[in-house]
């Protein structure tokens, strides 16, 4: 019997996995294969350089856009918000949603999208130009895993979006993350 | 057809008409030799006839005082950032001035998409957040407010620790002092951003977002002005009873000329009319006064 507990005692040694680590390292590897795949379609797609032409800006934008679009083909949403991954960013948000600053800021209504406007059904869709883009409280940043260059969360509304800043499209978003 | 011809007339003289009539306002900026002179436009992106009438008044005044830059607070094109928008809404209204190589530096508010940092006529050399010296002695630092992740702080804590600049200037879109209705001081921001412009010893600190003027009683050291109204206007949104206003202006659309000495800084707010509705002149804190402000505001903070 002491045998017994001794060696369950032993099996159970092995060093303690954090689970929120193991989802935020999953996070990290969604998010560099994005990386990747816009990597090599920003190769291929006109540079987005600085320009006084303001067509050339546009027609960067939407080409890599495109090119992004085209490299994912078959992408469904939560390919990087997976339901665990969701399921973290719903609770790293609770503490921040108790700091009435923080709290006015998510709840600020006229600098959000109007409701509905911005597409939460498909993903690799353009943010639409004509919509704000909510203001990122920054405490929630500063906490916040660090994202690579030119992708952002933004908030719509409660959900809560992965944004491509230089092909202006949704790479992901997270429902109801806002309680 | 005498009518259709007599209305095809009539038309373009009115609109010449009204460009003319746009005399230069009145400047009682000292307007001296060896000073830098700069403008100022905030939430101006609409296209809209008041984007066009400050742009009238803005366009009449460089006779008189030859400012070298505007500075935009942001929201520099609501509604899109197509071509045709850029047109609409910057480079018709701000026509006579572009093609007389006037210089222009855009910080983003949260109606503008992040890539018009790419737009070389606004000289954010591509990047959401950028510092230039237009002056020995004279930094500007543009940030975008909308988006104050650590990179950027990092970034800022850099720039403001190496600047040895007398002058340090900051603009950004969301106002940290703010005594709008609609909006408001961001609170959050404040907390973030404070504390480094008091370290390094900011001096003014430049926003738009609110649609209205508001010059700021100085906080711990550091001038503030709200500058958002130079195409959209929130009317009466000003809380006349704030503790932090020193002047504000809510009934018109305004632009700002700002002209800095060694160590004083003047400033005329305008409206559409060419009315000035606000003018006066600051003079920077001393290194020695700031740090004591800064010091009594960590002690206040800690309490």
């Amino acid at each position: 019997m002491l045998s017994l507990a001794a060696t369950s005692a032993f099996t159970q040694a092995k060093p303690p996995v954090n689970p929120d680590a193991q989802v935020l390292a999953d996070f990290k590897a969604r998010i560099d294969k994005y990386v990747e795949i816009r990597k090599k379609a920003d190769d291929s797609a006109p540079p987005l350089k600085k320009t006084d032409d303001a067509a050339e800006i546009k027609a960067a934008q939407l080409a890599l856009g495109e090119r992004i679009g085209a490299a994912r083909a078959g992408m469904k949403p939560g390919e990087i918000f997976t339901p665990e991954i969701a399921a973290l960013f719903r609770r790293l948000i609770h503490p921040e949603t108790k700091d009435p600053d923080t709290k006015a800021l998510l709840n600020e209504k006229k600098d959000q999208p109007k409701p509905g406007a911005v597409p939460l059904w498909k993903v690799g869709m353009p943010y639409p130009e004509k919509e704000p883009l909510a203001t990122m409280p920054p405490d929630v940043l500063e906490r916040w895993p660090k994202l690579p260059a030119d992708i952002e969360y933004r908030f719509v509304g409660k959900h809560l979006i992965l944004r491509d800043v230089r092909a202006n499209t949704i790479i992901d978003f997270a429902t109801n993350v806002i309680p | 057809m005498q009518a259709r011809r007599l209305h095809r007339f009539v038309i373009p003289l009115a609109l010449l008409l009204s460009v003319v009539s746009a005399a230069a306002p009145q400047i009682t900026l000292p307007n001296q030799k060896d000073s830098l002179k700069f403008a100022i436009i905030g939430d101006s992106g609409t296209g809209s006839k008041s984007q066009y009438q400050i742009a009238e008044q803005l366009i009449s005044t460089r006779t008189p005082f030859a400012y070298e830059f505007i500075l935009m607070m942001g929201d520099n094109l609501y509604g899109g950032s197509d071509a045709k928008d850029f047109r609409k809404k910057f480079e018709d209204p701000y026509k006579s001035l572009l093609d007389s190589g006037m210089k222009f530096y855009a910080t983003l508010g949260n109606h503008d998409n992040p890539n018009e940092r790419f737009y070389e006529r606004w000289n954010m050399k591509g990047e959401r957040f950028y510092t230039f010296k237009p002056k020995p002695g004279i930094r500007f630092f543009a940030l975008d407010s909308n988006y104050m992740d650590p990179k950027q702080l990092d970034w800022l804590e850099k720039e403001l620790a190496a600047s040895g600049s007398d002058w340090k200037i900051m603009f950004f879109h969301h106002p940290i002092y703010s005594s709008g209705g609609a909006h408001g001081s961001d609170v959050q921001l404040r907390q973030q951003l404070e504390p480094m412009f008091l370290k390094h010893g900011v001096d003014v600190v430049l926003a738009g977002h609110e649609h209205f003027y508001e010059r700021i009683k100085p906080q711990k050291g550091i001038y503030y002005f709200i500058s958002g109204g130079a195409a959209k206007l929130r009317e009466g949104d000003v809380n006349t009873r704030s503790e932090l206003t020193a002047k504000s202006y809510d009934s018109g659309y305004h632009f700002m000329l700002v002209e800095l000495g060694k160590d004083t800084m003047y400033f005329q707010t305008i409206n559409q009319d060419g009315k000035t509705v606000d003018s006066g002149s600051l003079t920077r804190f001393s290194d020695a006064d700031k740090k004591k402000l800064a010091g009594l505001a960590t002690t206040q903070s800690s309490r």
